[in-house]
């Protein structure tokens, strides 16, 4: 700090202290509101049900109500209620983000003042030395720390709902892939009983004698691809199904009652509009809201570096006492102390400059954000609609085709125009349309996933592929 | 029934793509009116109005085109055009012919006749017709290129020589030939002897028809004209079995009966219950020391073969090529022989992917006519045909003589199946079955000794004859 100097304090130090009170009151953190924002602003996420479990008897309220999620098979909707009720990692979530709003509630309290003590001996003299010092620059500045505080939490708040919503599409997207692959997987064990059947067939032919080796071995090489495959989508889904449990945050026990429905839900019987998607509105849009108050915040700290930059001021209230043992007197002194750091060296110019910049860069943000939204929202929208016309076409074209073929390739048979190898062939033809179909369903209910939060204004949160599906790779040719 | 229509009627129901090709109308004044024929049935033997007398003949599946005499020639009037043909009941093709249907109607005349045809062209690319075995002027023989300009579409060619020779003979395209034939364009022709001939009897019955081949995959209505030989469909005159009429007789008989073959293969023809001799090829009537009695006489690829028989016993006789093969309808090349194979297990795991699956051919293809599946729109089972006893699993080049005490002279109606006197069909034995001897050790006989067993010989499952298996 300073100099020091023996002081006397008295009087007016209730006056001051009750003002102190006063100003560090106002800005301070209601978490539960925030949270309550976050549900508003949100609420097609979070369903109103986000809340930051504190107490064990919340904790048990929320495990109860996982326990009745986890006993039927979990849709959409319900993993992410399962995972709001039950994520460590969300309410982590929720916890680092009351922390960081505390931190910014924080800036707008005046520091503690300084009580110093002095006691100074000569040998005819005790002195001693009292003194109450406070940044005066803390006090002036007080209304506008108090300004970037309340924007701070702001923005901190936003965050939340932003994180709140990332995760949520995280959980709808992991959710998608989970039952996809679970899909995938049991029509991966109808190629693979179909390749069974015919290498048992084959096998029997030549028992029999009807069929060399050579073609035996043919058959029995479908069936070994086909074991490959399976393996391959026993896998998929199993990690799909495990990356579903991390995000729901399952324990071991609760992820051995995780059941998934069979299917992925049906299309919606449309898509939505473009004109539907745009309706929210720019300044809605949360990656808009964050890159307002970030300017805001850069602009109001600026106008705190004016004062700030040029100099710091202390003030100190000062009473000494002074014993002179030769005469036998106290004398008392008191008044107070200012405390000027000179702007010799450091004219704040290089703070100054930092701070325009900030908020150069704050408002070109704000710009970048305004100027991205449409265009990702324009991308988000294609990547939907783009989804749902593929797995549509699927669902109307490509499976009633696949079906009527398997049809008339039955009445083939029945005519005995192809055998059952060809038969059985053309039915793991079949199954990887269906596969196909199945993956441009999983597509589409992504990219809808990701469009939901990119109408909110939280950009894609998991890449949409919208590539053509694979051919028939996977029903393991 | 035929029709009679004006060549403008002709023109308008023929239709396709030339429709609006015209034919001059200075030219049609000239021209006998076409003849359209729309049914497939057997027609009535034509007995000749005009123009010297003959014993007609019966066109299986088919009829004779009716001429009109012009100065003492006989005039006909071929339309060659798209036609559509029931090739058994249920089943139709989209083919080429004459005059709406393949093949084309048979033309009779007599030995010494001057014949003078006009052939127009309907079809959509440029055709000709060529005189199979007739002796004729080079310019009239029909090879487009060779003795003529093709007849392009829209286009009535007029072509006159004398039929010089008695015989059996056809007509067919010789301009883009294999895809003209494989379309279903040939046709049948008769000269009849002037009198009386050292080597042709009279006949009571003289039947004709045309070997033909087709490949349509099953559910599609127009052969695959790139085919060479695997065809799936063997037909008598564009007919397969069961659309293939009974040839009618009455008891003691003398029948002719006239084939050609116009496929890529040759046909062994079998008669059962009687036997026959080959009277005529297409070189005309054989010598008579050069005939002896056969009941198979194959027709090879191009040929004629004209046999004659008395039919001196009662019943209904199986005739058919003896290609089995060729008395099956369309079926599958590649299907495996499932004989003696055990499904158990295995038919339960494919009819949970196929929901439809049957277990079929286990115990042979006999299969296939007793389940009566659903089967490709537009096509015929492989084995098929409903007799008195039940299936008669046949299909293609297969058809019935049937010899009938009271059938009336110059009647060719089905009499119906036969009625067997009592005591003249096989019947199940009940007294007791002996087990019978078998011959152990089969190897290679004495005169080539097997050299060396095989370490595994395939396990053979005898699944015995009980009673039917619920599939
Ligand atoms: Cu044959």
């Amino acid at each position: 700090m300073n100099l020091f100097r023996a002081a006397h304090l008295r009087g007016r130090r209730l006056a001051i202290g009750a003002g102190a009170l006063l100003l560090a009151g106002c800005a301070s953190v209601d978490f539960e509101e925030s949270v309550r924002q976050t549900n508003q602003d949100a609420a097609g996420f979070t369903q109103g049900r986000l809340a930051l479990a504190g107490t064990p008897a919340q904790r048990e309220v929320m495990a109860r109500e996982a326990d009745a999620l986890l006993a039927q098979p979990l849709g959409q909707d319900e993993a992410v209620r399962l995972a709001l009720l039950n994520s460590p990692a969300l309410q982590a979530l929720l916890a680092n983000n009351w922390s960081e709003a505390a931190t910014a509630a924080q800036g707008a309290r005046i520091a503690n003042p300084v009580f110093t003590f002095e006691r100074m001996r000569s040998p005819d003299e005790v002195e001693f030395g009292r003194m109450l010092a406070f940044g005066l620059l803390d006090l002036i500045t007080l209304p506008h720390r108090y300004g970037v505080a309340r924007r701070q939490i702001a923005q901190a708040q936003l965050r939340l709902t932003t994180e709140v919503v990332d995760q949520v599409t995280r959980i709808r997207q992991t959710w998608v892939n989970a039952v996809a692959a679970q899909q995938k997987q049991s029509y991966a064990e109808q190629v693979y009983e179909a390749a069974d059947a015919g290498a048992e067939l084959a096998q029997r032919l030549q028992a029999v004698g009807n069929i060399t080796r050579l073609q035996r071995a043919r058959h029995q090489a479908f069936y070994a691809d086909a074991a490959t495959q399976l393996a391959g989508a026993r896998h998929a889904a199993l990690a799909a199904r495990e990356a579903l449990v991390r995000q729901l945050g399952l324990t071991d026990a609760q992820a051995a009652r995780l059941q998934l429905p069979g299917q992925l839900p049906p299309l919606p019987a449309a898509p939505r509009t473009a004109g539907q998607v745009a309706q929210a509105t720019t300044e809605q849009r949360l990656d808009v809201r964050q890159a307002r108050l970030g300017f805001d915040a850069a602009a109001k700290a600026q106008g705190l570096t004016a004062v700030t930059s040029l100099t710091d001021i202390e003030l100190g209230v000062r009473r000494d006492q002074t014993f002179d043992k030769a005469e036998g007197h106290t004398e008392r002194a008191r008044g107070y102390e200012i405390e000027v750091r000179l702007p010799l060296f450091d004219w704040g110019g290089m703070q100054r400059d930092s701070m325009n910049a900030r908020t150069l860069a704050a408002a070109n943000a704000l710009e970048a954000t305004l100027r991205a939204a449409g265009s990702e929202l324009r991308e988000s929208y294609s990547a939907y609609r783009t989804g749902y016309d593929i797995a549509r076409h699927y669902r109307d074209e490509v499976l009633p085709l696949s079906k009527a073929i398997s049809e008339e390739n039955t009445l083939r048979y029945n005519g005995m125009l192809i055998g059952v190898f060809e038969l059985l062939a053309d039915s793991r033809e079949q199954i990887g349309a269906v596969v196909n179909a199945i993956n441009a369903q999983q597509q589409f209910w992504l990219a809808d996933a990701a469009l939901q939060a990119a109408v909110l204004g939280k950009p894609t949160a998991v890449a949409v592929g919208l590539a053509a599906a694979p051919g028939a790779a996977e029903a393991g040719h | 029934m035929t029709s009679r229509r004006t060549f403008l009627q002709a023109l308008g129901i023929s239709g396709g793509a030339v429709a609006a090709a015209g034919v001059g109308k200075a030219a049609l004044a000239a021209l006998p009116e076409p003849v359209i024929q729309t049914k497939p049935d057997t027609m009535a033997p034509l007995l000749p109005q005009t123009g010297r007398p003959y014993n007609p003949v019966v066109t299986l599946n088919g009829w004779t085109l009716p001429w009109r005499m012009n100065n003492g020639v006989k005039e006909f009037h071929l339309v060659a055009e798209p036609v559509v043909r029931e090739m058994a009941p249920g089943f139709t093709a989209h083919l080429w012919g004459y005059n709406g249907q393949s093949p084309g109607p048979t033309i009779e005349v007599v030995e010494g006749d001057r014949v003078r045809i006009f052939v127009t062209n309907r079809l959509p690319e440029h055709t000709s017709i060529h005189w199979h075995g007739q002796r004729l002027p080079n310019g009239m023989d029909g090879v487009a290129g060779l003795n003529q300009p093709a007849i392009p579409s829209g286009k009535t060619y007029v072509y006159e020589f004398v039929a010089r020779r008695p015989g059996t003979f056809m007509y067919h395209p010789h301009a883009d030939e294999m895809v003209q034939m494989a379309m279903g364009m040939m046709g049948f022709w008769v000269t009849h002897p002037k009198g009386r001939h050292p080597l042709i009897d009279e006949v009571d019955r003289d039947f004709c028809f045309l070997l033909n081949a087709y490949d349509i995959d099953p559910g599609s209505y127009t052969p695959k004209i790139m085919t060479m030989l695997d065809f799936n469909l063997w037909s008598w005159n564009s007919r397969i079995f069961p659309g293939i009429d009974s040839l009618n007789v009455r008891l003691n008989d003398k029948v002719r009966i006239r084939i050609g073959n116009l496929t890529m293969t040759n046909h062994p023809i079998h008669l059962h219950g009687h036997e026959f001799l080959v009277t005529g090829t297409d070189g005309g009537p054989t010598p008579k020391g050069t005939r002896w009695y056969e009941v198979t006489t194959d027709v090879a690829v191009g040929q004629m073969r004209q046999i004659e028989f008395r039919a001196d016993e009662e019943g209904d006789w199986a005739f058919h090529c003896h290609k089995s093969h060729h008395t099956m309808n369309a079926m599958g090349h590649d299907v495996p022989t499932l004989i003696g194979v055990d499904h158990r297990g295995i038919a339960k795991k494919i009819s949970k992917l196929v929901p439809d699956y049957m277990v079929m051919g286990e115990r042979g293809m006999a299969d296939m006519t007793e389940m009566d599946m659903p089967i490709p729109d537009n096509t015929v089972p492989m084995m098929t045909g409903d007799g008195p006893f039940g299936s008669v699993e046949m299909g293609g080049m297969f058809s019935v003589v049937k010899v009938r005490r009271d059938q009336k002279p110059g009647d060719y109606s089905n009499p119906g199946w036969f009625k067997h006197p009592p005591g003249t069909m096989a019947r199940e034995f009940d007294g007791a079955v002996q087990t019978p001897h078998r011959q152990s050790g089969a190897g290679g006989g004495q005169s080539m000794p097997r050299a060396r067993q095989d370490a595994s010989d395939v396990e053979v499952h005898v699944r015995k004859p009980t009673h039917k298996a619920g599939h």
